[in-house]
């Protein structure tokens, strides 16, 4: 039953509210998903620590080179940032495709990472971005990958009773470099994923220099199309180089048969094409032409 | 053409502040002195016997005021739709459900219900109620549930038809298909679309010590529920008081009659706690155990000549009926008669029926049948027209029904603006490019497409249909209107009114209404069947015309001239000029009328309603009227892109031209077919409810069932056309439920012309689409 809820203005004070607390605490940053899983008896916390008057969570910054987004920083303010735009199209782009608006003027991009989700948008677009978390422990500061931060279905390693998440930083697009998004859905807004697909590449003289592609849901977590990757390693530009690798990616990915959210044959058939359109995409958005 | 003041306008609508800024009472927001939550125990199982239920632990909690169950609630069968309180012999409403039952044929069935003093409480209490099942075998499928050793769901019913098979002939249909050229026969297969109005179910009563009972509620019509209740809780009519408060949030059918089981579950707990009562549905409530659309079969037969003349159809639908009857009769009564009324066809014949299974009960929703007759009929008619070499719309044009034809329904086609509306959209969709919008080779396809359709403006003769209406000028001169109908978001709240003031002649800012509530109001059939402007304004506009009469009667005896001679415009009474020539008066000037000692060229209502008032004398006019019937048409053009690498369909725009007969308002008209659009996008594309192998309903939430959402709009032209109808007020005819109607034929043409595949079964999901394309490139 829910007895407390805690507005601490830093981050060590954050830190010592859920030591307090000793486990029966927790964080909550937009809520969206919280305020429904605690209803429900999914979540059960006796204490919120609410980090939204944090200041120094509240902002998205760049210095040499890496970009930061604070912990409270939400959705829509990420999807309208023309710093994010301009270096991570791939993650303005995740960001807009969340909810709806209302649900994107709160809920956070570091909650959607924490919350643990498949097919989180935003967290399939940081993976490809090479994105890391920096979390506040009682023990001191600690680093993960966000593509590492994944214990199962909706089963996060970042433990929100007694860490926080303070802000999630990657290296911003460079000339050369591009990145895209692309989503499937069966409607505009308020709709999960059917397939979401982020890509990142740095081309060099006509050729790919190295790529990443993330895809989701079909692992339990974010998923790598590491031999997609390899075969797009210093190779040609060209539409059957990003066609091949369209296809390698399904070595990576195991999607379920869904009743809602279509078949595992369908995802299956779809899945390169989501792969070769946001690779285009972020060959055009480096600067590249596929031809 | 007449010069109207204040029909035709586009006026701001009279419950425009109140919604804007959230004050308009719903049902929802209602809270009375000590009132009490009521929360339903639902059945997880889609067909089982009750062996044993103990609510002894709940009613041990503290707060809980009452449990209800079958043990302890009256045992009277009922409709929860209004069915049962209009149906004309020798047709017998379905009797098929009590408040509750020892069986439970669906999941979300109603089992039990507790009342306690926080939705909290209640809600614990659902829990601690322990329920013994036998399980029962089920069946979902309508073609499965007319097997013989199928599930029998009602002892009562043992064939699982629930009432009439429908049956409507029309010439020689054999002979038709014998004669005819060129026949195409398909079988449809249907989906299950919710209503998904905002306002969930929802219902207070408040029963009083002296017998009396009030029930606030969603209801679409409350003359009809008090009817209702008065049989299940043999309570007389006239101490039931129904009412909206005063709106409702939405309803597109959902509630003709009870709100689901809202009001006698309310009433029902109501009477066991001696408390006031609430039960609002949750929205996954509202999902599984509330009516649905009729999923199920439509097939079409269609016989022509080489000329493209139609010559013979044969109609045939199989609609899953779910659990319960509702409009289960009606609906596929509605289905044949629609579909056997857009045509002329000499030789007709329809049969269709529905199946009880153990799905949610199927019911009323905007189109009732119409939408599932034409997305099969305007499918074959497009197949017969490639068959025969013709243009699409060439071949509707040649045999769309005109004024004065034969056809099968028991009212005239008294109006048509059907070629109209077909060669105005065809222009906004730029029909003439169909067939060359596409490059070799293209991936994503484009496709243009039509259907078209008619529909009802009341439910006559397909059940009792009727209305009064009464409006008195209060002493000051304003006019006040009561109408049984309520305002459930399609403005009747504010048309009524602009009927009264153009029939009076006074202006809107002094009409003032009172609706929807059974106390304050005379009765009348409620709002459903696009009905409510067309027939409650017939009645309307007599009442008006009725106490126009009055006061122009009594106006002439002040100014001494015959009543002919006096007009009454924008409030004020006046004698026309000499050269009217009206008889009895001899005055050479302009008759003057002496009101308090003063001589006066013309006088305002107000002060005649006052001078009457000081002589001891109310105006009041009455309308009680049995309404004509009369056909809306409208014809849609979609064009559509499919990407055929994602098996996706992007509706690009929409063209819905509609015959309303006369726009009483413009924008709310254009705002009626635009919704309609976008459910019909919907059915034609993304909502559905499927079962699992357990009868569970996968799509539960708007979470889940994709309905559009408004980042899904595409480009909608709404245009009107007007036929001028001689049976409607004005000239109108019925808009509510049409924009739905062709609006998923005309998108699966469009599929059609852009991909050469054509579906014969909706929603087109990604998934059917997946599945067609990889057939279709073997």
């Amino acid at each position: 039953m829910l007895q407390d809820y805690l507005f601490p203005e830093t981050i060590s004070e954050a830190v010592s509210f859920l030591q307090n607390n000793e486990g029966q605490a927790r964080i909550i940053a937009g809520g969206t998903d919280l305020l429904l899983d605690i209803p429900e008896g999914k979540v059960k916390t006796n204490c919120l620590v609410d980090i939204n008057r944090i200041s120094e969570l509240k902002k998205i910054t760049m210095e040499d080179g890496v970009i930061y987004i604070g912990a409270a920083v939400t959705h829509n303010q990420v999807a309208g940032s023309e710093l994010i735009q301009e270096k991570a199209a791939a993650l303005a782009c995740a960001a807009s495709c969340v909810g709806s608006h209302q649900v994107r003027n709160s809920a956070t991009v570091a909650g959607n990472v924490c919350n643990a989700q498949p097919a989180a948008d935003t967290a399939v677009a940081l993976v490809a971005l090479g994105a890391t978390v920096e979390i506040a422990t009682p023990d001191g500061t600690q680093y993960a990958l966000v593509e590492k931060t994944y214990a199962g279905v909706g089963k996060s390693t970042i433990d929100s009773t007694c860490q926080l998440v303070t802000r999630v930083s990657f290296p911003a697009a460079r000339k050369n470099q591009g990145t895209a998004f692309v989503r499937l859905h069966q409607r505009n807004a308020l709709a999960l994923p059917m397939l979401n697909v982020a890509v990142m590449v740095e081309l060099a003289g006509g050729r790919f220099k190295w790529a990443r592609i993330c895809m989701a849901p079909v692992g339990p977590g974010p998923m790598r199309a590491l031999s997609a990757e390899q075969a797009l390693k210093d190779a040609e530009i060209t539409p059957e180089v990003i066609e091949k690798a369209s296809r390698a990616v399904l070595e990576h990915a195991n999607p379920r048969n869904s009743a809602l959210r279509g078949s595992k044959e369908y995802r299956t058939s779809v899945l390169p094409v989501l792969v070769r359109r946001a690779l285009e995409q972020a060959v055009a958005n480096a600067g590249g032409t596929c031809n | 053409m007449k010069e109207y003041k204040v029909i035709g306008q586009s006026v701001r609508r009279l419950d425009a502040v109140e919604k804007a800024t959230g004050t308009a009472g719903f049902t929802s927001d209602m809270k009375l002195p000590g009132m009490l939550y009521g929360k339903v125990l639902r059945s997880p199982h889609p067909h089982a016997r009750i062996v044993g239920i103990d609510t002894s632990e709940a009613e041990k909690l503290p707060g809980v005021k009452a449990v209800a169950t079958y043990k302890n609630t009256p045992r009277e069968l009922f409709n929860t739709s209004a069915t049962m309180t209009f149906t004309v012999p020798p047709m017998l409403p379905v009797l098929d459900q009590y408040i509750f039952d020892n069986v439970v044929r669906y999941v979300g069935d109603e089992v039990a219900a507790v009342a306690a003093t926080s939705e909290k409480i209640a809600e614990a209490a659902l829990g601690l109620i322990k329920v013994e099942y036998e399980l029962l075998p089920a069946v979902y499928d309508p073609k499965e549930a007319l097997t013989p050793g199928a599930p029998v769901i009602h002892e009562s019913e043992k064939k699982n038809i629930p009432g009439e098979i429908i049956q409507i002939p029309y010439g020689d249909v054999d002979k038709g298909f014998t004669e005819s050229d060129i026949i195409i026969e398909k079988e449809f297969k249907l989906p299950v679309q919710k209503q998904a109005q905002m306002e969930t179910q929802a219902a207070v009563a408040q029963v009083g010590l002296d017998g009396k009972i009030t029930v606030w509620s969603t209801t679409q019509t409350p003359h009809p529920t008090k009817m209702i209740l008065s049989k299940v809780f043999s309570i007389p009519e006239s101490k039931i008081r129904v009412l909206n408060p005063p709106y409702i949030g939405g309803g597109f059918g959902v509630r003709i009659g009870c709100s689901a089981k809202a009001e006698p579950i309310a009433v029902a707990l109501s009477m066991l706690a001696k408390k006031p009562v609430k039960v609002v549905y949750s929205r996954k409530e509202d999902f599984i155990a509330s009516d649905t659309r009729h999923g199920g079969y439509v097939s079409v037969k269609l016989g022509a000549k080489k000329d493209g003349a139609f010559h013979a159809m044969y109609l045939k639908a199989t609609l899953n009926g779910g659990a319960y009857c509702s409009f289960s009769v009606e609906t596929p009564g509605v289905l044949g008669c629609m579909g056997l009324a857009v045509y002329r066809v000499p030789n007709q014949l329809y049969y269709g029926h529905s199946v009880y299974t153990n799905t949610t009960p199927a019911g009323a929703m905007r189109g009732f049948g119409n939408p599932q007759a034409m997305y099969a009929i305007e499918s074959v008619v497009d197949m017969m027209a490639e068959k025969l070499g013709m243009d699409p719309l060439k071949l509707r044009l040649k045999n769309i029904m005109q004024v004065g034809d034969p056809w099968v329904l028991p009212y005239r086609c008294g109006s048509t603006g059907l070629a109209e509306c077909i060669e105005k959209g065809a222009k906004s969709i730029g029909w003439e490019n169909r067939g060359k919008l596409n490059k070799p080779g293209a991936r994503k396809l484009r496709g243009i497409g039509m259907g078209v359709g008619t529909h009802v403006s009341n439910a006559w003769p397909f059940c009792g249909d009727y209305d009064n209406a009464y409006i008195t000028v209060q002493q000051d001169g304003s006019v006040h209107l009561a109408s049984g109908v309520p305002d459930m978001g399609t403005g009747t709240s504010t048309s009524l009114p602009q009927l009264v003031a153009e029939v009076v002649g006074v202006g809107l800012d002094q009409v003032s209404m009172t609706f929807a509530d059974t106390a304050s109001t005379p009765f009348d059939i409620g709002s459903h069947a696009s009905r409510t402007l067309y027939a409650a304004g017939t009645a309307v506009v007599e009442a008006a015309r009725d106490v126009r009469k009055q006061v122009l009667e009594y106006a002439a005896d002040l100014f001494k001239v015959a009543p002919e001679r006096l007009v009454l415009q924008d409030g004020v009474i006046s004698a026309a000029s000499q050269d009217a020539g009206a008889v009895g008066d001899n005055c050479s000037g302009a008759p003057v009328c002496k009101i308090g000692g003063v001589e006066k060229k013309s006088i305002t209502l107000k002060e005649l309603a006052y001078d009457a008032h000081l002589r001891n004398k109310q105006f009041i006019g009455v309308g009680r009227i049995v309404p004509d019937n009369a056909p809306p048409w409208h014809a849609h053009f979609a064009e559509v892109e499919v990407d055929t690498e994602l098996c996706q369909v992007r509706v690009l725009k929409v063209a819905a031209v509609h015959d309303v007969g006369k726009a009483i308002h413009p924008v709310i008209c254009e705002g009626q077919i635009e919704g309609g659009v976008l459910q019909g996008i919907g059915y034609a594309l993304s909502e559905e409810i499927k079962y699992d192998e357990k009868g569970r309903q996968l799509e539960n939430s708007f979470h889940k069932y994709m309905l559009l959402t408004a980042d899904d709009v595409p480009e909608i032209e709404a245009m009107l056309v007007e036929s001028n109808d001689p049976t409607g007020p004005f000239g109108a005819k019925g808009v509510g439920e049409c924009g739905l109607v062709p609006t998923a034929p005309a998108i699966v043409n469009a599929i059609y012309d852009a991909t050469g595949i054509r579906f014969y079964e909706i929603p087109v999901t990604e998934e059917k689409i997946f599945k067609a394309l990889k057939e279709h490139v073997k």
